[in-house]
């Protein structure tokens, strides 16, 4: 069976100029937050030889290392890719962004909990040089 | 938040009033800064404060990006006012600080960190004499990842107090103007750190924030409104400017430069530039990254590469300004005067001063320890700055001199002589505009003597073919300066000023729940923060008499002719009057 879904990409890294318009849009959208801590992804200054910037979005994993490491099922596969969290079963561990290797997933240090991504594009809509891109990726 | 370098303590105060008075920014720090001269004002006093501000809007709408600091100037002895972009703004609106006062004066180098509401005071003897780019590479791993920071810090420069030093905004952002690094330096403060994990819950107004948002976002990023910060930059300027002898050459000796075309803001890209980065929560990201590439083995191949912000003010203070041509040699000088910390305006003028001031024996090869300055030579210039920079160490013949340099324009004319050549206005090294009377008579009016406070050379270039009398401008640039203190209070980037208008701004205020503003209200703000900034600046010792056109500026051609002076004078009381004006009329 072939399953396509539409999931957030970092499609054109080096073209990012470090304005954060994507975390603001995202935490506006979901978390009602005007600044960037409550993001589901995060831009870093990156002081490697490519570019300027490093992206940290979710990978859409379909089997997500978050969600095996989340002891009590708050975190769980979402359908399509990523993942999805049940805030009252979240026991505020962080074993879950420890397990994330390129720590895509964010972390919200006021509420304790990790910020999974909803692949919604709204990022997408407000980076200004077509860094990030929503793309049907076959997940058979 | 106020910090109090003598005891390391940290106290906060709510502001409430003051912004629901002044709206932020520039006009509750003006307040503010009102209130301290009157016990003091000497910068170099230890109760000497520092306020950084922010406003309204900085944080929630893109393009606010902008801290305001104010001081008391050390180059001027008056009002000192700087505005920086980078992470400050944000790191600051995220940590919930709307003005942050830095007072007292540390026994030891020292360095502030701040986490949200949490102050605590380093010892930074480690930092002293480091170079402002390597302060922000060792204190960024003070940081880590997490939440939204910023590092402001001096370099060398400041440290040793020099006049025209400036503080340094994480990337190539500057607080540059007017000396705000001599006052760190002599506050034994190295570095402030700021990381904000915080921010604003939207109210009930979630779809007008979010309609207004959007359509801000679709101004900057998808009409032509900001194509030139987006394209070129401000550097686009060079040739247009030069094409109508705008371009200050030489000292200010004409406005055309014929090496303009390789040191255009096209060539530069062309050639040169790598990469656009933004200050945070700008989509439209204008600063301007050059590689400078150079070889220090050519016979193993051996190079070394450094990245180097440029802009419009840098490459006419190092470029055209001292006729040089080549983009290369304008970075090789602005990485000096980067990790040194030093205002480049001020110090490309000052260098073109010391220039001409050798060429007509104001200045001699006695001063010089042996050096001959010329317009063109790069590596000269590159030679003085060492020099400046070694006679601190002291022994070098002619070290007197190359530490006076530092000290800027003003100060070296008055003891060296060469006065009628001193490019500044108010004691400030002038920008990159030799466009005419309104140019001219914006920098000597300006609050802040800067192109920024009214862009008189924005109007010069407009009067080509426009029939109006000089009066008519004057009030024109009188009303764009007042105007800019209210964009100054939200605090936006000038760059979107053309967007913020005053329906804009009345509605962006509305989406964040401040309903109590209308356009009355706010232009009557405008004219009481202008005020109060005059009668700060005359407080201070400023007058509008004592302000004299510096008299080579009397005699070289214009973008709109020869200025006469007579003119120039009577267009000051013109100013004056409606200043005066404005201040009998508030209520």
């Amino acid at each position: 069976m072939v399953r396509i879904a539409k999931l957030l990409r970092i499609v054109q890294r080096e073209q990012c100029i470090g304005c954060g318009s994507c975390m603001m849009a995202c935490s506006r959208t979901w978390k009602n937050m005007i600044g960037v801590e409550k993001a589901a992804l995060k831009v870093r200054a990156y002081n490697g030889i490519e570019g300027a910037f490093s992206i940290r979005a979710c990978y859409g994993c379909m089997d997500p290392d978050c969600a095996r490491a989340c002891p009590t099922g708050a975190l769980t596969p979402r359908k399509g890719g990523g993942v999805q969290l049940n805030e009252s079963l979240c026991t505020h561990c962080g074993l879950c962004i420890e397990a994330c290797a390129p720590s895509a997933l964010q972390w919200d240090f006021s509420d304790q909990c990790p910020l999974p991504c909803h692949h919604c594009g709204v990022c997408v809509s407000f980076c200004p040089n077509h860094v990030l891109e929503m793309v049907e990726v076959d997940q058979t | 938040m106020t910090v109090d370098l003598t005891t390391g303590a940290a106290r906060t105060t709510p502001l409430d009033e003051l912004f629901d008075t002044y709206l932020g920014g520039t006009g509750a720090a003006t307040k503010l800064l009102m209130d301290e001269i009157a016990q003091n004002k000497d910068p170099y006093a230890e109760s000497s404060s520092i306020f950084f501000a922010i406003g309204p809007f900085n944080g929630v709408y893109p393009l606010c990006t902008k801290t305001v600091a104010l001081f008391i100037s050390p180059l001027t002895g008056n009002l000192g006012e700087s505005h920086a972009g980078g992470n400050l703004a944000m790191a600051l609106y995220q940590a919930g600080i709307h003005i942050l006062k830095i007072t007292g004066r540390s026994a030891f180098p020292c360095y502030i960190r701040i986490v949200n509401h949490e102050v605590s005071l380093h010892r930074a003897y480690s930092l002293k004499g480091m170079s402002a780019l390597a302060s922000e590479r060792v204190l960024k791993e003070r940081i880590g990842n997490a939440w939204k920071s910023s590092i402001i810090r001096v370099g060398p420069a400041g440290e040793r107090e020099s006049p025209i030093a400036c503080v340094t905004v994480d990337t190539s952002r500057h607080f540059g103007r007017l000396g705000l690094g001599a006052i760190f330096g002599n506050k034994n403060l190295k570095a402030v750190i700021v990381s904000g994990s915080g921010g604003m819950q939207i109210g009930n107004n979630k779809g007008r924030y979010l309609k207004f948002y959007k359509n801000l976002y679709d101004q900057f990023v998808h009409s032509t409104a900001l194509n030139k910060y987006h394209d070129l930059g401000t550097s686009m300027n060079i040739l247009p400017l030069n094409q109508i002898n705008g371009l200050p050459t030489r000292n200010f000796s004409q406005g055309f430069f014929e090496g303009a075309e390789s040191i255009s803001g096209e060539n530069f890209a062309d050639r040169l530039l790598i990469q656009k980065i933004a200050c945070a929560h700008c989509p439209v990201g204008c600063i301007h990254m050059a590689i400078l590439r150079e070889s220090f083995d050519e016979k193993n191949h051996q190079y070394k590469s450094n990245k180097i912000a440029y802009d419009f003010e840098l490459i006419y203070a190092v470029g055209s300004n001292l006729s040089l041509n080549r983009p290369e040699d304008v970075l090789r000088l602005l990485l000096i005067i980067e990790k040194q910390g030093w205002d480049a305006i001020s110090m490309g003028v000052t260098l073109a001063w010391a220039t001409e001031a050798f060429m007509k024996g104001v200045i001699t090869s006695r001063e010089t320890g042996g050096l001959i300055l010329k317009f063109g030579d790069a590596d000269i210039y590159e030679a003085v700055l060492n020099k400046v920079i070694g006679a601190e160490r002291g022994g070098n013949a002619g070290s007197e001199f190359y530490r006076d340099l530092e000290k800027g324009t003003a100060f070296l004319a008055e003891k060296y002589g060469g006065e009628s050549f001193a490019i500044t206005f108010g004691r400030n090294e002038a920008p990159g505009y030799i466009t005419g009377l309104h140019g001219f008579l914006g920098f000597s009016t300006g609050i802040r003597h800067s192109h920024l406070d009214s862009a008189g050379y924005s109007l010069d270039q407009k009067k080509r073919g426009v029939e109006k009398p000089e009066e008519a401008w004057t009030e024109d640039l009188f009303r764009e300066g007042r105007w800019r203190t209210l964009l100054n209070s939200l605090v936006i980037c000038l760059f979107a000023r053309n967007v913020f208008t005053m329906p804009t701004i009345l509605e962006g205020l509305a989406a964040l729940g401040m309903t109590q503003w209308d356009e009355g209200k706010l232009q009557e703000l405008a004219k009481k923060i202008h005020v109060m900034k005059y009668q700060l600046k005359k407080d201070l010792g400023f007058s509008f008499e004592r302000e004299r056109l510096p008299k080579k500026l009397a005699s070289v051609y214009t973008a709109t002719g020869i200025i006469d002076e007579s003119e120039y004078l009577r267009q000051m009381r013109v100013f004056e009057d409606l200043l005066a004006k404005d201040a009998a009329s508030l209520t």
